[in-house]
């Protein structure tokens, strides 16, 4: 039974955690993606493995809310614990199937930033945000990256005012002639709708418009000419067992909200 | 030799750590060392640059806010319970601090090379990004000098002295940490020029360190100074001894998010603390025991099998013959 009560952010981890299949390595940073890889291993994947940047390699969810990447919680049951080199090492030898970041700022390319807004060569107009943290590495060599990010048109934007983390760069070939290993961007779920990836020219189209939520709307809070898919349509909503699972996961809403 | 290096937080950076110096700053999420950080600040230590992955709890953020640090080489700085590093954003505004950025991976290699030696390194993120175009200083694109693709390079980093916080710490140096090896401390700290500072929750004797020497992410000769600290790494976790202090941490927050208040604390919880006992004693007079007590962990999550290191003496040839076809046919 579809919830009628539930938060964006519950749709989005929910929403977000069907793009993860069964048996992948799926690399999560810090955030949202840290309860949906935890959602997805207590639902449909049970087999998925979770990969952080502090170094937690885990076949089984954390035994309470991770609120970081080296939280105490991964490293409890975990199945290796060898630091940053470890998981990193293994984006860098291919072996990670997900990519999984959040952002700040993302182009029609998915192209995101997490460093910063305004003119960098000019300091003071340029407001620092953490910096890439491990975005850019695991979307560099992740076989796809699913990212996870809130949407006004000051965050999707024609050009990010600071490329942190690439998605396919200036378009087709781009990756490849810069020798990337990882395939880029193939879904983004926003706090309005979920986008993919046209194969052909690398541009973002809109595949799903969230309830309450239209493709005029979604249009609206985008500063690039978005494309919309012949097939879009509206996002299932979460059942009433799936937001059950999601809360006892952060029962104090840390991240939910 | 065997030489004691326990000494007062107070000893140990007015001693080691000069104006100037590069720093590798430890930690991650979790385990910041905070303690140091706090008395970097009360001695006013000046144009430090710190090198290091990622780092949270604004320890870094407040270092930067009293003024300490001229150069920041990092992937990512951040106060997460309230998501901007609100100093380091004003420094760097104001020209105060240079900032150089680079991925995770990069910065960790960066380390890893420092570690190993070599000069540089190679690393597949980076590329095609502006951390390229604005850090020449730690990034360069190479040629790989075997198939001639391009790939990115990473400018080792040895830092002139490391900072880490660890569980447990002999009085010679040896170090202890256990989950995730201190996540890039080992490399951080074995990089260092002169050495590593070593704040610790408990101290014990070299015979524990040697009962079980995997654990050990620094070893005893790189060691400078060993700080008996407990709770050194408050308000970020240390495993197996506390939880993060996510409220505090938020009203910290508070505080680096706007100039005029960040003195305000720094004046209460720094410059006002002696040394980090009298911070914990503070902490305990603000918000109680329970407070502190609400940040202990649920323990048992100890090693199931239990390991035997089983030393084998090779005295028991003595006198055995060589194994022959002759001797075997007797």
């Amino acid at each position: 039974m579809h919830a009628t009560n539930y938060k964006l952010t519950e749709l989005m981890v929910v929403r977000c955690a069907k793009e993860i299949k069964d048996n992948e390595v799926v690399f999560a940073g810090v955030g949202l993606p840290l309860v949906v890889v935890s959602f997805a291993m207590l639902t449909h994947a049970p087999n998925m493995i979770l990969f952080t940047e502090g170094g937690s390699i885990r076949a089984t969810a954390p035994p309470g809310l991770a609120i970081t990447v080296d939280d105490p919680a991964l490293f409890c049951n975990g199945d290796a614990t060898f630091g940053m080199l470890s998981t990193m090492a293994a984006l860098q030898r291919g072996e990670v199937d997900v990519a999984f970041i959040g952002g700040a700022q993302i182009d029609k390319y998915g192209n995101i930033n997490s460093t910063g807004v305004g003119d960098w060569t000019r300091p003071e107009s340029f407001t620092y945000f953490a910096g890439s943290g491990g975005a850019n590495d695991m979307a560099t060599s992740g076989k796809r990256v699913l990212a996870i990010m809130p949407q006004d048109p000051k965050k999707f934007v024609e050009t990010v005012d600071y490329l942190t983390t690439p998605g396919f760069l200036d378009g087709p070939g781009a990756r490849e002639r810069a020798g990337m290993i990882g395939g880029g961007p193939d879904v983004v779920v926003s706090t309005m709708g979920v986008y993919k990836f046209d194969a052909k020219t690398c541009e973002m189209y809109l595949a799903e418009y969230f309830p309450g939520q239209s493709v005029e709307k979604v249009k609206a809070n985008c500063s690039f000419a978005l494309n919309v898919s012949p097939d879009v349509r509206e996002t299932t909503p979460p059942t009433e067992k799936e937001i059950a699972v999601l809360r006892n996961i952060d029962p104090t809403g840390f991240y939910l909200g | 030799m065997a030489v004691n290096k326990l000494m007062t937080l107070k000893e140990a950076v007015s001693r080691h750590i000069k104006d100037g110096d590069t720093i590798y700053y430890g930690g991650f999420q979790i385990m910041v060392p905070m303690a140091i950080t706090h008395e970097i600040i009360r001695q006013k230590k000046k144009d430090l640059t710190t090198v290091e992955s990622s780092t949270d709890v604004g320890g870094l953020d407040i270092m930067v806010g009293a003024g300490c640090v001229k150069e920041i080489h990092s992937a990512w700085i951040m106060n997460w319970y309230v998501k901007a590093p609100y100093a380091v954003r004003r420094a760097f505004q104001s020209k105060m601090t240079k900032r150089y950025d680079l991925s995770n991976f990069a910065a960790t290699s960066a380390l890893i090379a420092g570690f190993m030696g070599v000069p540089f390194i190679p690393v597949r993120g980076n590329i095609g990004t502006d951390m390229l175009k604005h850090n020449p200083v730690d990034l360069t694109v190479v040629k790989d000098p075997f198939t001639g693709e391009e790939i990115t390079a990473v400018r080792a980093w040895n830092a002139d002295v490391a900072i880490i916080h660890a569980q447990v710490a002999d009085t010679l140096g040896n170090v202890m940490s256990w989950g995730t090896r201190g996540v890039t401390d080992e490399f951080g700290a074995m990089g260092a020029k002169r050495g590593v500072i070593v704040t610790a929750e408990e101290i014990v004797e070299p015979e524990v360190i040697r009962a079980d020497p995997d654990r050990t992410v620094v070893p005893y000769f790189k060691t400078l100074a060993v700080v008996h600290c407990p709770w050194g790494a408050h308000p970020s976790a240390c495993r197996g001894y506390y939880g993060l202090d996510i409220r505090f941490s938020q009203y910290q927050g508070k505080y680096e998010r706007n100039a005029d208040l960040l003195p305000k604390f720094l004046d209460e919880w720094v410059y006002g603390c002696e040394d980090h006992s009298a911070y914990i004693k503070k902490y305990i007079q603000k918000f109680g025991q329970e407070g502190l007590d609400r940040l202990k962990p649920t323990l048992g999550f100890k090693p199931k099998y239990q390991v035997d290191y089983g030393y084998h003496d090779p005295g028991v040839w003595k006198g055995v013959p060589q194994y022959t076809d002759e001797y075997i046919n007797a």
